[in-house]
């Protein structure tokens, strides 16, 4: 064959090669295997419970049991001025005797993490019954342990790391609940009569939070102050009536939150502070615009909240938050009745001091807290900073002293650590450092010791996730 | 009597390369003969002392690494909200690619009844990044934990993962004993 031939079919066979590699490769598709991941692969359902029709307060047993009546209070989530530190004046123990901690009296309570109140010789805490599947609000003597008298509702709850996790409201006339699926009860404090309820997830087409409320309600003088979310972000209503008051638009649908709301006065206005699902905001609590949005800080926009907001006199406000959130430090300003946010630090939760349940307590113009798993090297240790600077530590346990999820608050001027396994140890607040006094096994094998301790008169209200316990802490 | 001097010493070497030629033969023999029928080791990671590094993933002689998770579902919340599931930030508790933390789309998620959920490691797809150990270890139950799969590792003689894990983590172990899985969730102090 002549050469020129040669060049010419061997040109045209390399076109031809090329046209077909060329289509090939166009029309091959190299994602053709690739699954798409899209919603709905799991088959969510539709949810539960939603059409169940809850009828609050509608049982009731009276055990006739009397009670010693004290002097004292841990009226709400948080005690009484909303900071976890009791002010009363009685001596409370540092040391243990060798024969371990006094323990008045043990109760079995629903699976939950759900903590107590105290008023003046009585403890009320709200309990799911697993055997009658109902949320049961109940009464016990201090002193003895005794139950006076339950009330409740029929609500199916499933397991789901606890069911109950709020703490009531008591007042001299009043009590009020939030249920796991945020069904409100307002009793009569005496008697356990019910006054009115409100079904906050019909209602208020409110999501019921992951592992189920978490909100501790809030009676403000003769207000309850409830944070919805859905239809609308937080209601105040009449502890007489039940009648509501006032309502916070919820133009941006924030959820609610385990986040309980907290009263702050700054620059002249009194407000309810709340850390929504969506956002934090400051809410005005009294005067004829009650329930107008003072102000609002989208930024601090966390899928899952448990602790509440920390509100220092300087207008300083700290919010923490678990789950990778970290933390927030922001200034609020008060000009002309208007006021305005600046955000100070928002930092990582291996950057300073953050929290996954517990709210971190303030204490002698600091911060104190545990600081979560995913915390860095500081995980799970007590850490205190300066509100001026979060993210500086002045002290930490230490690698050797780590904590869980427990809570943590000061009576007598030492603190009280409440840890995971049935655990209380007894601490010397300190600016310098973290000094421990004493530690004891009060549950034994202890499981979940999440929920908030009460302190009334002596008396120690302590719960691991089956247990609640009354220790005598008076020296 | 010189001759006979020479002759000793020479069958005395003979002797001695011999008897010693038996006694590594020997020796050899046994040493096969008891990783055929005893116990041999290979190597596995102790989930307890796991630091979740990403070392697994990109360390292993293999691609993908021989290093994947398993699920000690008897450990598991079932929650909606798995730490291991989503990634922090998501956008919603649903299977949008964009929400999960697995690089890979390894893990399964199916609902069972309000309000719980399955997740399923798909071995196939799972690289041992140990990003989903590290999210249920930070917000769960620690049910997700990391394991050599043997039927898919070489068994070097030094691991290149071994080698390179900060806290020490894989170790030797009998290969009777193989896994070191965390369902008991018992941990010998």
């Amino acid at each position: 064959m002549q050469p020129e031939r040669v060049i010419k079919y061997s040109t045209w066979a390399l076109i031809a090669v090329g046209i077909f590699s060329l289509a090939w490769w166009l029309g091959r598709d190299p994602t053709r295997s690739f699954a798409e991941s899209v919603p709905g692969l799991d088959n969510r359902g539709a949810g539960f419970g939603a059409d169940e029709n809850v009828i609050i307060g509608e049982l009731f047993e009276d055990f006739g049991a009397t009670f010693t009546e004290l002097s004292e209070t841990w009226p709400r989530f948080r005690g009484e001025n909303f900071d976890n530190i009791s002010r009363s004046g009685i001596a409370l123990k540092d040391k243990f005797p060798a024969t371990g901690p006094e323990i008045l009296w043990s109760v079995d309570l629903g699976e939950g993490h759900s903590g107590a109140a105290i008023w003046k010789g009585l403890v009320y805490i709200l309990d799911y019954d697993e055997e009658g599947r109902a949320d049961q609000l109940r009464c016990f003597s201090l002193v003895s342990g005794k139950e006076l008298w339950r009330r409740g509702y029929n609500v199916a709850i499933k397991r789901n790391h606890g069911m109950s996790r709020t703490v009531p409201a008591i007042t001299e006339d009043y009590i009020l609940t939030i249920g796991p699926r945020c069904h409100v009860m307002c009793l009569d404090r005496k008697t356990g009569d019910f006054l009115w309820g409100i079904d906050v997830e019909k209602d208020y087409e409110s999501e019921v939070p992951l592992w189920y409320t978490g909100q501790c309600p809030l009676i403000d003088d003769s207000v309850a102050v409830i944070a919805t979310g859905g239809k609308a972000l937080m209601i105040g209503v009449s502890m007489a009536t039940g009648k509501k008051l006032w309502e916070t638009p919820n133009p941006n649908g924030w959820k609610m939150s385990h986040s309980s709301v907290f009263p702050y006065t700054f620059g002249g206005r009194k407000m309810y502070v709340y850390s929504a699902v969506g956002g934090m905001a400051g809410i005005a609590a009294d005067g004829p615009d009650a329930g107008k949005l003072l102000w609002e800080v989208p930024q601090w926009n966390k899928s899952v909240i448990a602790p509440s907001p920390v509100c220092m006199p300087d207008g300083k406000i700290f919010i923490t938050a678990g789950y990778g959130a970290g933390a927030m430090m922001f200034q609020l300003r008060e000009a002309g009745g208007n006021f305005n946010v600046e955000i100070l630090h928002e930092y990582a939760p291996r950057e300073g001091l953050s929290s996954e349940q517990q709210t971190p307590l303030l204490w002698n113009g600091h911060l104190i807290g545990i600081m979560p798993k995913d915390g860095g090297t500081l995980r799970n240790q007590m850490v205190c900073v300066h509100p001026s600077d979060p993210k500086k530590v002045v002290w930490s346990s230490g690698p050797e002293k780590r904590f869980g999820l427990g809570p943590y608050m000061i009576a007598d001027n030492k603190m009280y650590l409440w840890n995971d396994d049935g655990k209380l140890f007894v601490l010397q607040p300190s600016l310098s450092g973290y000094i421990e006094l004493d530690m004891a096994q009060v549950i034994p094998d202890g499981h979940d010791a999440w929920a908030p301790i009460a302190v009334a008169d002596g008396y120690m209200i302590l719960r691991d996730s089956h247990t609640m316990v009354c220790v005598d802490m008076r020296k | 009597m010189a001759s006979d001097k020479v002759k000793s010493r020479r069958e005395f070497i003979r002797s001695g390369m011999r008897l010693s030629l038996a006694l590594s033969l020997g020796g050899v023999a046994g040493l096969a003969a008891s990783e055929m029928t005893g116990d041999g080791h290979v190597w596995q990671i102790d989930p307890f002392l796991c630091t979740q590094c990403g070392r697994c993933a990109t360390d292993c002689v293999l691609s993908p690494s021989a290093v994947k998770c398993v699920h000690a579902y008897d450990l598991c919340g079932y929650c909606d909200l798995c730490g291991g599931y989503f990634k922090a930030g998501y956008n919603e508790l649903s299977t949008a690619g964009e929400n999960q933390l697995c690089p890979t789309a390894a893990i399964e998620r199916k609902f069972i009844e309000e309000p719980y959920f399955e997740y399923h490691i798909i071995e196939d797809l799972c690289i041992g990044c140990a990003k989903c150990v590290k999210g249920c270890s930070s917000f769960g139950n620690g049910s997700f934990h990391l394991q050599i799969m043997h039927h898919l590792c070489v068994n070097c003689n030094e691991c290149a993962i071994a080698r390179v894990c900060p806290s020490r983590a894989i170790s030797r172990v009998k290969a009777s004993q193989a896994y070191n899985v965390k369902g008991s969730f018992t941990k010998e102090s």
